[in-house]
């Protein structure tokens, strides 16, 4: 038998559907290697994808994750717990309200006070969290859309997601760098006027997904390639530990918020979308509707929001005020040691979880009862949905990556961490 | 005209204490019996025992006045709580540290020494190693509840020399008096007026001068004494805490290096029992100035015309001690130091008495000074033992050097540090350096050694490296690196196989540890020494919890 490979037939190829409805018969090609990224307006946060092509289709796909790493949790262990919050805003950026949240209830409850986190605190951390939820999901079905030439409903949906942004300044000064959340409940109260102004922008919102929805889900370019494309079955689900809209998307009705309810999300009426076919559209359909649900919520949550401290009531964790830290000697100690010590956090371990944007975003903390975490895990919800691209890119066409790749949502920031 | 170091015919003062008597009692400590050796202080008795009992005027090293009532315990039978560092463990004792009413009589003496405290912590020396700062987020932790005016006190009371008083942070707990009484054994400061009245002071005029004042800053729980020199100079947390031994004289006292970003700003005494068990002197303190004053921190050539690199340089001085060594080999004179590591020691005399068969060694070092029965040694050298054991016997004194170099006899001299080498003029006279064909000196520091030397080599000083020194109880205690070396300084060892490497010897040491181990193997005074673990200097932010 000849062991000499012609260097062109190199790479193994596996498994290549032929598509059914093409009339040419398929020509006989070369692989040929294709790099995407890292630096590729679709390769969103910094991403390569290294593509052996044979024609227009994908034979095997190599996706390197990593280009932004920043150390994340090596740096935590060298901050206090205070201190990780800024770190937290930029895992998945386009919802760091969801990351703070999910942040500080892992901490209170390490440290046993989750049940003393003031309900208004625990309903502002519902509000500034679904405002985050919509903001992602229209980030990324305006950008997807965009990346398959429709630029208009981009536009609108970035017009929306201004509004929520600029909310989201009032409340905590910054766009997308919130850092809101503290240990014990959240930095300030909302500001005077923002029942009034969310709810305006609700009504406002409502509108705009109702007229990118006539513009995308009856298009046919826009059908054509999310249609049956990138499938994702309930197994793949549960073998890559895919949850989030990607999961729902396979018709897995999992999601924290309604499995193991936290904060308040147990009184208000909401649903869970789920698709059944689990490709594209599905995953564009799911997220559609949460944004929805997501405002069912937000209107409930203002109409039962009580009044009262945003902040739990003790100063071996709360910052003292500046009034109080000036002028008399046990507040300024106090001020001193959360600032320069840290927050205490019993020594111990704890895994807790939230839903994020992308799904289920879990921290595993543990504290040797120092002020520093000792060890801060981040299971980024995305990391296991950007595992399943090489089996699901694989026998698609080159063009298939584009919008696959943008409706798993990969985000960079919270995959490379 | 300085004889150099004199090994003492007896060990000094500072012989281990005896072992401690093995009866024991019985005692149950929040409801677990532990046996307790008999007499021991109830306060160590529960904090060994794995209880958390904070206190301001115990000190392990001091008697215990309880003053500060913020160790008290509940003990069965008794009808109040009882102040645990000033009772003595007692057979069938049953002790409860955390009741409520212990954590509430806690807070409430928090509070009272709170009442009058100033709001200093922005410019406190103390802030981020104070006591009352961490005993009152541990165990008051609520805001205050009276804004009344705080007694006004003296905030810049001269002590003395060494040491500046704030009253008004002063919590009285008296530790500062009793270091002075029991430690430097001189009565100076004391206690006037009463309530929250109370001074603390010295007796009009009178100073807070005896020469080991500045550990009165370490045991002082708040920031009232300060050190001048230490003063404003770096905030406590930024600092990393190195592990190390004091160079000033042969007691050899374990300190900790405190440094940041390459610079030492205090030494502090680390316990050891055995040796210097809590404290440290005044003068010891200082000798981290001289890390960074006036060092020697490029090879110098007089051949090559001043700063040379070090690959010029050891040609020049592998060269330069060649030729001397090919004419007459008894012409080599080599100077030993006992300022140097055990290390750096052995390394010169493989190269010395092993590979060049030099017949002419010397040992240098600092002149004898003052001393006193507590800690401070005559011998202001921290390794005169070391340099002794490693000559065994071959080592002359200076005064043999003077004469050889007067008669002519030398006509090369390697230096391994010059402290003890023809200081100043009166010596240079003594020593007629410019008659050597060859001096090739290895120096911490530039001095009229390196500049009369033809080649002149950097040495890393006791700060910047790794090995150990040998004190006057023939202990063999290890210093670590904290700062980096000064400019192109490289450690002795390591300096002097680069040589020997030149002078055809076969010397490869790569760390100072291999020299260690090479050194155990052959000299007696190192076996059963154990080389111990690196360390990672600890940021004194988290120095109780981890680096």
């Amino acid at each position: 038998m000849d062991n000499t490979i012609a260097p062109s037939s190199r790479r193994v190829v596996i498994g290549i559907q032929e598509p059914n409805d093409l009339d040419a018969p398929e020509l006989p090609t070369d692989p040929l290697p294709l790099n995407m990224g890292p630096s590729h307006p679709a390769m969103h946060g910094t991403v390569r994808m290294v593509v052996d092509v044979e024609g227009e289709k994908i034979s095997s796909v190599d996706v390197q994750i990593g280009y932004l790493h920043r150390c994340f949790e090596k740096e935590s262990e060298f901050a206090t717990w205070t201190q990780v919050f800024p770190y937290t805003d930029r895992l998945n950026y386009i919802s760091p309200m969801l990351n703070n949240v999910g942040y500080a209830m892992a901490v209170e409850k390490l440290m046993g006070i989750t049940n003393q986190i003031p309900e208004r605190a625990q309903y502002i951390r519902v509000i500034v969290g679904e405002i985050s939820r919509i903001t992602d999901h229209m980030t990324c079905l305006g950008a997807s859309a965009m990346e398959l030439g429709a630029f208009t409903p981009f536009l609108y949906m970035l017009k929306a997601r201004e509004w929520l942004f600029e909310l989201l300044e009032e409340v905590c000064g910054a766009r997308l760098t919130v850092s809101y959340m503290r240990i014990g409940g959240c930095a300030y109260d909302l500001p005077s006027g923002f029942a009034e102004k969310l709810r305006d922008i609700i009504a406002r919102t409502r509108e705009v997904l109702v007229e990118v929805g006539k513009l995308l889900e009856r298009n046919r370019i826009f059908r054509d390639r999310l249609d049956g494309i990138g499938i994702i079955t309930q197994a793949d689900c549960l073998q890559f530990g895919i949850t989030g809209a990607v999961g729902r998307s396979t018709g897995l009705a999992y999601d924290v918020r309604k499995d193991a309810p936290y904060l308040v999300y147990d009184r208000f009426d909401f649903d869970v979308p789920v698709g059944s076919v689990g490709d594209n559209f599905d995953r564009y359909a799911v997220r559609v509707e949460e944004m929805r649900q997501s405002m069912r919520i937000l209107e409930q949550a203002l109409d039962q929001i009580p009044a009262g401290p945003h902040m739990i009531n003790d100063p071996r964790i709360v910052l003292p005020t500046k009034a109080e830290t000036y002028n008399s000697i046990e507040a300024m100690i106090a001020h001193f040691k959360i600032i320069m010590d840290g927050i205490h956090v019993p020594a111990g371990e704890c895994y807790s979880y939230t839903e994020a944007g992308n799904g289920e975003l879990g921290f595993y903390l543990v504290s040797d009862g120092t002020g520093r975490p000792w060890k801060c895990r981040v299971r980024p919800p995305c990391f296991a949905s950007t595992s399943i691209l090489p089996n699901l890119l694989k026998g698609l066409f080159l063009a298939d990556v584009v919008p696959t790749f943008g409706l798993i949502n990969m985000i960079g920031g919270e995959c490379d961490r | 005209m300085s004889t150099g170091p004199v090994l003492p015919t007896t060990a000094g003062s500072n012989a281990p204490p005896p072992p401690s008597t093995t009866e024991t009692v019985t005692v149950t400590i929040d409801g677990k019996v532990h046996q307790v050796a008999k007499g021991t202080n109830l306060l160590e008795a529960c904090n060994a025992a794995g209880a958390n009992v904070p206190f301001f005027c115990y000190h392990a090293g001091l008697s215990s006045p309880a003053v500060c009532r913020q160790c008290l315990v509940e003990v069965k039978g008794q009808p109040k709580p009882v102040p645990s560092c000033y009772t003595p463990v007692a057979d069938k004792m049953e002790v409860q540290t955390a009741t409520p009413k212990v954590l509430d009589v806690r807070r409430q003496m928090l509070e009272f020494t709170l009442v009058n405290h100033p709001i200093d912590c922005p410019i406190c020396d103390k802030a981020g190693e104070c006591m009352l700062q961490k005993h009152y987020f541990d165990w008051d932790g609520k805001l205050a509840r009276n804004d009344g005016i705080k007694v006004k006190k003296a905030k810049v009371v001269d002590l003395g020399p060494t040491i500046v008083l704030d009253q008004e942070r002063c919590i009285l707990c008296t530790r500062c008096i009793r270091v002075c009484d029991e430690v430097a054994g001189v009565h100076q400061l004391e206690m006037s007026k009463r309530g929250d009245h109370e001074l603390l002071g010295t007796a009009p005029g009178h100073k807070l001068d005896n020469p080991y004042s500045l550990n009165t800053v370490d045991v002082c729980p708040v920031g009232a004494l300060t050190s001048k020199d230490f003063r404003f100079a770096m905030r406590a947390w930024e600092l990393h805490s190195t592990p190390s031994v004091c160079t000033g004289c042969a007691t050899g006292c374990n300190t900790d290096v405190h440094h940041s970003r390459g610079r030492i700003y205090r030494l502090v005494p680390r316990v050891n029992e055995q040796v210097n068990k809590h404290w440290m002197c005044d003068e010891g303190r200082m000798t981290y100035k001289a890390v960074h004053a006036d060092r020697l921190v490029a090879p110098m050539s007089k051949s090559g015309g001043g700063a040379v690199e070090w690959d010029k340089a050891l040609d020049d001085a592998a060269r330069l001690l060649r030729t001397v060594l090919d004419g007459s080999p008894a012409r080599l004179g080599v100077v030993f130091n006992a300022q140097s590591t055990n290390e750096d020691l052995y390394a010169l005399s493989k190269l010395a008495f092993d590979h060049l068969g030099v017949t002419r060694a010397y040992l240098a070092g600092r002149d004898q000074g003052w001393s006193d029965k507590i800690l401070v040694s005559a011998d202001k050298n921290p390794n005169t033992a070391g340099a002794f054991a490693v000559g065994a016997g071959r080592l002359k004194t200076l005064l043999d050097l003077a004469n050889d170099l007067k008669s002519g006899a030398l006509g090369a001299l390697l230096v391994l540090g010059t402290d003890g080498v023809l200081v100043g003029d009166k010596a240079s006279a003594a020593m007629p350096l410019d008659r050597l064909e060859a001096l090739v000196v290895l120096s911490t520091h530039k001095n009229a050694v390196t500049s009369a030397a033809h080649v002149a080599l950097p040495l890393a000083g006791w700060a910047e490296i790794d090995g150990t020194f040998t004190n006057k109880l023939n202990m063999v205690q290890r210093v670590h690196p904290a700062v980096p070396a000064a400019g192109d300084a490289l450690p002795g060892w390591d300096a002097l196989s680069h040589l020997a490497r030149r002078l055809g010897a076969t010397m490869d040491f790569q760390t100072a540890k291999a020299v260690f181990t090479e050194a155990s193997s052959k000299l007696a005074f190192l076996k059963g020494a154990d080389w111990g673990r690196p360390v990672r200097s600890v940021q004194l932010r988290f120095a109780n919890s981890r680096g």
